[in-house]
């Protein structure tokens, strides 16, 4: 009997197996359990359609732009609704909320303690860092063009617009699938993070950081434009001949002629590495969601398809958010704060999340950063008209980017330098015309509604 | 009933429900459960082994040897019951069992002819008392435990439940019960309070029905029921909250399986009647394999259920206690006859019927329990390696449930990539369990009772999400406390037989628990096996009842187990 009860030990082995087992399974759960209850079709968290089922979105002023007190609830206001929709996702499921859906655990209510619980309470409030006032704004002077409008605060990150056009109201939804106007082309897009644009001559600063950077006396050379210049026996033209002119006017005039030389100049390894610096390819990280990588690949161009790249056509594309980063990074001298748009989730009385600013590596040298600084300050005071920001000190270049038969893409990117007004924003219509006619005013209303936003929390 | 519930519900409508969880049910129904667990935990697991002594053997010096099993092998070797550390004794020398009858018998197992009884030279004997028995020289003879002996040794152990008064425990957990009927109460429509409120007023009878019922033949020892009626509770209001139409079934297959578990239980005390019961349930499986392959009906891909006027049931559940009574095994038979051949054939049969209804979760099941049996019988990894090859049955098994393994092996590790095909039972399982958190949203209160099976299959997410991931911890531990309870009175066995037998019912509800519970959190591919005790099914009730049985035998605690004879009469503390 003592051997057979020593062999009853094999036996043991089964009840140690399930208790082990369970040991395990609670430590998947304490590391796992949010991730699980998160997840899209998770019956306590999403309704049938996909969206979440509790908690609020405010924005950074604490206006409702979403609550689900009664089923889901937008703002009362249509145009707030339509200027917010790509932040909060519709009903159908057609525009998801990364944003929303990556903070979902928090928003929920969901602990590991009480699990969903909470949700009887009605969740957690999360506060966007963007402004209603403002998205309403930008998507007003938008005017139902198709296009994106964003502004970031380049000390701390937080986004206070992002708005993209065409938008709809989700409380009275227009028929997008029979529509054949093209009014709603890409509604369900949110440009601004998800979407690349062939940027036009805006990608100038980046050819004009490569060349501060990598081009000894580049401040001291001169260009001279007749209007068109051959290279590798094909043309490049400028709009009108812009005669001679040193570094400074050739970005002012936004000359092709110039850039093109300088672009040849640099070739195609200096031009690759100052686009990687600018973090041109690069998806950023923004609250869970990633922005479409841009692209820049000149290694099978010729020359005069390197000359092209230089001046932001070619294959060159950028993403409106990482390039406004990239604006931020010009006017801190370096290091951009990375965006983001959630400033905190809270959730019964507690704060679950909040956001910490972070930076990016360094894409431009500081010396460069500073003469750019002052290079695109006298794009605006000289070509683009200061009094489009009227108290402003906008720093900027626009952009016309052909990207078919009348059909150019206007582009506006830039910064404020302003330590009291650290803003970086940018602006795209597409089939725009001219940049700086069509952008710059827009960029000028919203840095405006921005400015009064920031005036008022001090 | 109904009438209190109306009478309350306006003042419910006052009081969110989740205030009432907060402050009341959520927190006190897992205290409760901790509790009484925890006090049978305590009890099963914490007495003091103390031997039942049966006979004495008187040494030549004068030294009294005590006889503390049924079966006991005597030797040189200090893993013997009577070590006899002479040297020209064998490591094992002989086998003193006694028989029903309270008579001896010795059979020589050593070097052979060094037994002697009276002078007499024996290879199998019968041993009276004050008989001088003789191994290699060694001489003593055989003394009877004094009536006034036994009656002071019944005396002197521990009773069952000192300590932890097995009474307090079920009044606990009588309350637990309530508070439990009350919580499925408030979630479920009015149209159910009678059958729920029935159920849950028919187990808590039924429960203190046997209870006092054990209490009059002298058997304080409720434990092992205990446990069985904790997880019965969480059966009854997972059954109540996904089918309060079955909740009538299940207290009908309750009522049979408590019947399995009485008969079982009172055929074990006598190991004469357990040999002859063995015959009668081999036949008995055979018969109901057979049948089930002739009258099978196939439910969710296995043919493994038998419709009988307008009930299903399934064999395959009952034949779980046949098979161990096959298996288990008297000391001599194991010393004596080595080779397993009968009971490696029956295990062929069951495997192949399991095989040609297409039931794998079941078939896993038997294996282990086979395994266990031959390594306790054998003693010998090596034997049990020869067998599992020799015999093939695990290569004919994976053969014939090959496309079916695999089908389940697909989306095994891999549900999230599956969320809404192969892997949505798993992945809802795991999006549930998060959602209960710690303490649950509510006996009643779930989402999983609308994912098919959820109330036999997914078990452990059901009592995650509307009970809390405490309570499904617990209802673990309740299981796993029984495994370990077999363990550890094995030392103070009476006879191989019940130890044996105790173990492989053990396994059978540990394998069932590993199964299930691991397969639902995808550790494991989903097999669609029972939980004993909670997973809703009648055959799955009645089966676990009768594995209970097995175990209420092995327990040799002072006046413990009506399904073990008192070994004096009366024996009570005075």
């Amino acid at each position: 009997m003592k051997t057979l009860a020593k062999r009853t030990y094999f036996a043991l082995a089964l009840a140690c197996i399930l208790l082990f087992g369970l040991l395990t399974f609670l430590v998947r759960y304490a590391l796992f359990a949010d991730r699980w209850v998160t997840f899209s079709g998770s019956p306590h968290v999403y309704t049938r359609e996909g969206t979440l089922n509790t908690g609020t979105v405010v924005d950074r002023e604490g206006t409702v732009l979403l609550s689900t007190e009664h089923g889901k609830q937008y703002a009362d206001n249509a145009l707030t609704r339509r200027a917010t929709l790509h932040l909060l996702g519709d009903r159908e499921g057609n525009i998801p909320s990364l944003v929303i859906r990556n903070y979902a655990k928090y928003l929920v209510g969901f602990d590991k303690l009480n699990g969903t619980a909470a949700m009887e309470d009605g969740g957690g409030e999360l506060t966007l860092t963007v402004d209603a006032s403002v998205q309403t704004v930008a998507l007003q002077a938008l005017d139902g063009r198709r296009g994106t409008v964003g502004v970031y605060n380049y000390e701390t990150g937080e986004i206070l617009c992002a708005v993209s056009s065409p938008t709809f109201d989700p409380d009275d939804v227009p028929d997008i699938a029979g529509d054949t106007t093209g009014a709603y082309d890409g509604a369900y897009v949110f440009r601004f993070f998800n979407t690349t644009y062939t940027p036009g001559s805006i990608f100038k600063l980046v050819t004009a950081k490569a060349a501060l950077e990598e081009i000894p006396d580049i401040r001291t050379q001169t260009f001279t434009c007749t209007g068109s210049i051959e290279v590798e026996g094909t043309p490049v033209n400028c709009p009108k001949a812009h005669g001679t002119m040193d570094f400074q006017d050739a970005l002012a005039h936004s000359c092709n002629c110039a850039f093109a030389q300088i672009a040849v100049q640099l070739d195609r390894s200096r031009l690759t590495r100052a686009a990687e610096q600018a973090g041109i390819g690069d998806s950023l990280r923004v609250d869970g969601l990633l922005t479409a990588p841009g692209h820049f690949d000149v290694s099978a161009a010729g020359d005069n398809e390197l000359a092209w790249a230089g001046i932001g056509q070619y294959t060159n594309l950028v993403n409106p958010c990482q390039y406004m980063t990239y604006m931020g990074a010009i006017a801190r001298g370096g290091k951009a704060a990375r965006p983001y748009l959630v400033a905190q989730v809270s959730c019964g009385g507690k704060t679950k999340y909040k956001a910490s600013t972070s930076h990016t590596g360094a894409m431009i040298q500081a010396e460069a950063a500073a003469a750019l600084r002052t290079m695109m300050r006298y794009n605006v005071t000289e070509m683009y008209g200061a009094w489009n920001f009227p108290d402003l000190e906008v720093c900027a270049k626009s952009g016309t980017a052909e990207v078919g038969k009348d059909a150019n893409t206007a582009t506006f990117a830039g910064f404020i330098a302003d330590p009291d007004y650290p803003l970086a924003f940018i602006v795209v219509v597409e089939e725009g015309g001219a940049g700086s006619t069509t952008c710059a005013p827009i960029a000028g209303v919203v840095l405006k509604a921005c400015v009064n936003v920031m005036d008022a929390e001090r | 009933m109904q009438s209190i519930v109306n009478l309350f519900r306006p003042l419910l409508d006052e009081i969110t429900l989740l205030s009432v969880y907060g402050t009341v049910l959520r927190v006190s129904l897992p205290i409760l459960a901790v509790l009484v667990v925890l006090r049978c935990a305590k009890s099963l697991l914490g007495f003091r082994r103390e031997p039942e002594i049966w006979a004495w053997l008187r040494l030549a010096t004068g030294e009294l040897l005590p006889v503390t099993h049924w079966e006991n092998v005597m030797g040189r070797k200090k893993s013997a019951d009577i070590v006899l550390d002479f040297a020209t004794v064998s490591k094992n020398h002989a086998v003193l069992t006694r028989q029903n009858d309270g008579t001896w018998t010795i059979r020589d197992i050593g070097d052979r002819g060094k037994v002697q009884i009276n002078g007499k030279q024996v290879l199998f004997s019968q041993v009276a008392y004050g008989d001088t028995l003789d191994l290699a020289g060694l001489e003593m003879v055989l003394e009877p435990v004094s009536q006034e002996e036994a009656q002071l040794q019944a005396g002197s152990r521990t009773k069952a439940g000192k300590g932890q008064s097995p009474g307090l425990t079920l009044a606990l957990l009588t309350m637990f019960q309530l508070l439990a009927g009350i919580s499925l109460l408030l979630h479920m429509d009015a149209e159910y309070t009678g059958k729920i409120a029935m159920a849950f007023g028919i187990l808590i009878a039924t429960q203190w029905v046997m209870f006092l019922a054990q209490k009059i033949i002298k058997r304080s020892g409720f434990e092992v029921e205990t446990i069985a009626f904790f997880l019965m509770t969480i059966g009854m209001a997972v059954t109540g909250s996904k089918a309060p139409d079955s909740l009538m079934k299940q207290l009908i297959a309750m009522g049979i399986g408590i019947g399995i578990f009485l008969v079982v239980g009172f055929s074990l005390r006598s190991l004469e009647v357990a040999k002859k019961v063995r015959y009668l349930a081999a036949g008995f499986g055979v018969v109901l394999l057979l049948a089930n392959l002739v009258f099978g009906t196939e439910m969710y891909g296995a043919k493994n259920w038998i419709y009988i006027g307008g009930f299903s049931f399934q064999p395959s559940e009952l034949v779980k206690i046949c098979f161990i009574f096959v298996g288990a095994s008297t000391m001599e038979r194991i010393v004596t006859k080595r080779n397993m051949l009968l009971f490696i054939a029956y295990t062929a049969f069951v495997g192949g019927c399991l095989a040609l209804m297409n039931d794998f979760g079941t078939a896993a099941i038997f294996f282990v329990c086979f395994l266990v049996i031959a390594y306790l019988r054998s003693g010998s990894f090596a034997t049990i390696g020869m067998i599992c090859s020799g015999v093939g049955l695990a290569g004919l098994l994976a053969v014939k449930f090959f496309p079916y393994v695999m089908r389940r092996f697909s989306t095994w590790g891999h549900v999230w990539e599956y969320a809404l095909e192969g892997g949505f039972q798993q992945t809802r399982a795991l999006m549930c369990i998060a959602s209960g958190g710690l303490f649950g949203l509510g006996v009643g209160n779930g989402w999983l009772k609308y994912v098919a099976a959820s109330d036999t299959d997914l078990i452990f997410a059901f009592v995650s999400e509307e009970w809390g991931l405490i309570m499904a911890a617990v209802m673990i531990f309740a299981l796993a406390v029984l495994g370990l309870f077999v363990v550890r009175s094995a030392t103070v066995g009476r006879s191989s037989f019940y130890t044996i037998s105790a173990c492989a019912a053990m396994s059978i509800m540990m394998m069932q628990a590993i199964l299930n519970v691991f397969g639902t959190v995808d550790f494991l591919p989903l097999t669609g096996v029972t939980f004993p005790f909670v997973s809703n099914g009648g055959s799955s009730m009645m089966a676990a009842w009768g594995l209970l049985a097995f175990i209420k035998a092995c327990d040799t605690r002072q006046n413990a187990s009506f399904a073990v004879k008192l070994s004096a009469k009366g024996g009570e503390a005075a």
